[in-house]
């Protein structure tokens, strides 16, 4: 369990960001939980480009990823990671309140780890993500670095 | 129907009884030739009447020179005909002539003994028929006029008006006699009696005479005309010989003479004037030719009153067709609008009843013709390549079997009403049984060596003519075709307003998935903020007293159900739209499966669940296991006052559909309220008494509609409820699931 990976969180909304974040604590994860606030930031994350370029920190453990967000939305980055032989690994989460069919099958026909609908009940959203992240952040193993 | 062979019919119609090679002995006849005059064919009898000569290839001499010169002049002028009286050898003649192949005829036919010339006296009778012609009141009273003026100018025994109908069978509808011959007044002849290629020469030459039928026939010589190498065609000849067969028609009829003269009304053969007396009986060429004049006058006078009888039906009709437009226009499917105006879609064209049929619609009116019925005269007329427009007054006769409804229906007018689809609309006249007065029976034809003669016997014979209805009129027709280029128009016009509203619709149901997304994203998020601020607050503030614990916990439920709605409401406009991934759904399984899932509600509560064997269903199953929820969730919310609940989950397999029911002991409901049970946001019973937003059986019935099926409630209040739907089978076998 050393050299824990982060969290990455892509999320616009600042009160869903709250809360999220609210969740996340009471997993008690050892995890960093990076976090960015629109596609194209989390685009620089994870290729270490622009306002993150020359982090050390290597790829996140799990990106736990907002459908809608300004300027590359939650679909376009979920499919530039998974077309990219050296992300592809990275699990995705998808959070999201649509529950529009297409939007759930669009993510799969990405690649997508896991998708999961915002509930309104608090109760069932943090039991989410304690379950997202105590799986991806700590069970999951991920496949050999492929660099 | 007659019973003549084909081949009787051929050797009849080949008769060349334009070209006899003979003339009637009442004058003689010359062909000549067009450049030098000179003799190219000429009756036997010419050189006697003329007091002359005749040889082929010469000149006529003697006392026709003065005549051969008048002929020069005349072949000089651009005139079809030559006409003048002259005296030869002695002889009052008239000399006629007209232009034939390379050579013209010169007839020359004597004048009658005794009849003066004076051609002033016949103008003041012509003169007073023809005024009278526009008083007379009608058709029946103008032919009484034309008969006895006719009559007055010739002399004849008795002059019959006949009219032809459309196949050519005559009616006597006019007629003037001095009793020496039988009256025919209203008798019919068949149109065997005169045959088509003299109807033919009838049109060409309006007027034709045989004064003597026991006349001598005089040869043309030489027979052919050596110029075209063919007999000599006398279409235009005043003497030609007729044939053997009328001459044996008109024996057999008791006359002697006879004298006729076409009615052409627009350019077709309307009638006769028929005259005939018992003895010989001649008319001179002027008195013929006023007969004629007055003929004409009477065939104008006839074309007019047509034209005028038709204008005022069409300016009828046409204000019947804008009726039924406006109406068809108006209503939004045409062929109901149509239909619906039975007595104007009737008197369009005075039809008895009427039908329209189509692929998905079928609907008659007026006269009881079974659709059934309909519906084979609409397969004939397909399968015969009927494209525009049919009309029968004899249906029977046209298509096999139609003998069955020819009382209701024997004159049908059908119009095609769509270019693509076999769509027509029909009317229908009912059978008018009429008898028929023949002048001698017209089925008879008498057969002798092959040969047919003509009926000895002109005794009256009736006849019932079955399976025919009042003919349609040509404005009747001419009305039908109207509207049926008008329906076209509409259903164009329809057709175009409909792929543009299917655009429209396209656009809207776009801006209504935007509508619902944004919805979806949107609404939905505040929900869920303030449910996870309050959860945080009552989280972090455990010193709160028991009021703010309670002012939370209803922040928290309040924003919990608004966040059910937005989720109910989505999903109730998803399944409007949803494709239905029909398939075998194990509903045994599905209302198990239901059953589990509300463990949570129905823990510390008594129940009793029948759940008896449940045949698949064919359908979405997804959505069917929405609607089992729904049912299911109302059914144990609803028990929730019983001390032990009882759920019945029934079916049963009906014809062609399998019945699903849920029963419960629960509250119930009024059956006063039932047709809103289903609505949208219809609740029966208070929020603080049973919770829920009002959609789930809005949605359970959207659902099951969308599968084709039916759903509908019992209930009885305190007694409990019965919820059942109803879904079609799956028509053909397999199994996917």
């Amino acid at each position: 369990m050393a050299n824990l990976r982060p969290i990455l969180l892509v999320e616009d909304s600042p009160k869903d960001l709250e809360l999220t974040l609210a969740a996340l604590a009471k997993c008690q994860l050892a995890n960093d939980i990076h976090i960015a606030r629109d596609g194209e930031e989390a685009i620089d994350y994870l290729y270490a480009t622009g306002k993150h370029e020359g982090r050390t920190e290597g790829d996140p453990a799990v990106v736990l990823l907002d459908l809608k967000l300004p300027k590359i939305d939650g679909l376009e980055v979920l499919e530039r990671v998974k077309r990219d032989p050296n992300l592809r690994h990275i699990p995705i989460v998808m959070l999201t309140s649509s529950r529009k069919e297409q939007d759930l099958v669009r993510s799969y026909e990405l690649g997508v780890n896991a998708f999961v609908v915002k509930p309104v009940e608090f109760t069932k959203f943090f039991k989410a993500i304690e379950d997202l992240g105590v799986f991806w952040a700590i069970l999951n193993e991920p496949p050999p670095r492929a660099r | 129907m007659t019973t003549m062979s084909e081949t009787d019919l051929e050797s009849c119609a080949r008769e060349p009884i334009h070209s006899p090679g003979a003339i009637q002995p009442h004058g003689a006849l010359l062909v000549l030739d067009l450049k030098d005059l000179t003799v190219v064919q000429a009756s036997e009898n010419a050189a006697t009447l003329l007091g002359t000569p005749i040889h082929p290839g010469t000149k006529v001499g003697g006392e026709a020179v003065q005549l051969m010169a008048d002929m020069r002049s005349w072949l000089d002028t651009e005139e079809d005909f030559y006409q003048q009286v002259v005296t030869i050898n002695g002889q009052g003649l008239y000399a006629v002539a007209h232009r034939s192949d390379a050579a013209f005829i010169l007839e020359l036919e004597l004048l009658p003994a005794g009849e003066k010339r004076s051609v002033e006296r016949l103008f003041p009778r012509l003169k007073g028929f023809t005024e009278k012609l526009s008083a007379a009141p009608d058709i029946k009273a103008l032919s009484a006029s034309m008969a006895q003026h006719v009559r007055d100018l010739t002399g004849f025994d008795r002059v019959l008006v006949y009219r032809f109908d459309g196949e050519w069978n005559g009616h006597v509808i006019g007629e003037d006699g001095n009793g020496v011959l039988p009256s025919y007044l209203d008798l019919r002849f068949p149109a065997a009696d005169i045959p088509a290629q003299a109807r033919q020469l009838y049109k060409l030459n309006r007027l034709r005479i045989i004064p003597d039928v026991d006349y001598v026939p005089v040869g043309v010589e030489p027979a052919e005309h050596p110029i075209t190498a063919k007999p000599l065609d006398m279409s235009f000849a005043l003497l030609r010989s007729v044939s053997p067969i009328h001459l044996e028609y008109m024996r057999n009829m008791g006359t002697a003479a006879s004298m006729s003269v076409s009615i052409i009304v627009d350019g077709e053969l309307w009638g006769l004037v028929s005259c005939h007396s018992r003895e010989p009986h001649h008319v001179s060429l002027t008195v013929r030719d006023v007969c004629d004049l007055g003929v004409q006058a009477f065939a104008t006078e006839i074309a007019a009153r047509g034209r005028s009888a038709e204008a005022a039906i069409r300016v009828q009709l046409a204000s019947i067709s804008a009726r039924l437009l406006s109406r068809m226009t108006a209503a939004a499917d045409w062929k109901i609008g149509l239909i619906a105006e039975e007595h104007d879609l009737l008197a369009q064209v005075n039809a008895d009843g009427a039908a329209v049929i189509s692929e998905d619609f079928a609907q008659s009116v007026g006269s009881v013709l079974a659709l059934g019925d309909v519906r084979a005269i609409v397969d004939w007329l397909e399968g015969h390549g009927e494209t525009d427009l049919f009309v029968s007054e004899n249906l029977a006769a046209a298509i096999p079997g139609a003998e069955r409804f020819a009382e209701a229906a024997s004159g049908v007018l059908a119009v095609r009403i769509s270019e693509l689809y076999p769509s027509w609309l029909l009317w229908f006249r009912q059978e008018v049984v009429r008898t028929v007065e023949w002048g001698g029976d017209p089925h008879k034809v008498v057969r002798e060596e092959g040969r047919i003669h003509p009926r000895r016997s002109f005794e009256a014979w009736k006849e019932q003519v079955r399976q025919h209805a009042t003919p349609w009129s040509r404005a009747e027709i001419a009305a039908a075709h109207d509207l049926r280029a008008a329906i076209i128009g509409i259903v164009l016009r329809r057709a175009e307003e409909l792929a543009r509203l299917t655009v429209e619709l396209q656009r809207s149901n776009k801006e209504l998935e935007a509508f619902s997304y944004s919805i979806s994203h949107d609404l939905r998020a505040p929900f869920r903020h303030v449910v996870g601020y309050s959860e945080l607050l009552r989280e972090r503030e455990r010193t709160l007293d028991d009021t703010s614990r309670h002012y939370l916990t209803c922040i928290i439920d309040s924003a919990i159900a608004a966040g059910r709605l937005v989720d109910d409401l989505l999903n109730f406009s998803h399944v409007g739209r949803a494709v239905i991934g029909a398939r075998n759904v194990d509903m045994k399984k599905l209302v198990t499966e239901v059953q589990q899932s509300l463990l949570l509600q129905t823990q510390n509560r008594a129940f009793v669940w029948n759940i008896e064997n449940l045949p698949p269903a064919w359908g979405d199953q997804t959505l069917l296991r929405q609607v089992w929820f729904n049912l299911l969730e109302n059914a144990v919310k609803y028990t929730r006052p019983r001390a032990e609940a009882i759920i019945t989950v029934s079916s049963k397999v009906g014809d062609g559909e399998t019945l699903y029911s849920v029963r419960d002991n629960g509250v119930g409901f009024n059956m006063r309220y039932v047709d809103k049970i289903f609505g949208v946001f219809q609740r029966l019973q208070r929020a603080e008494d049973f919770e829920g937003t009002g959609i789930g059986l809005a949605l359970a019935r959207r659902i099951i509609e969308r599968h084709g099926g039916r759903i509908w409630a019992e209930s009885e209040v305190d007694k409990g409820s019965n919820f059942s739907f109803a879904l079609p089978m799956q028509e053909t076998g397999g199994t996917d699931g």
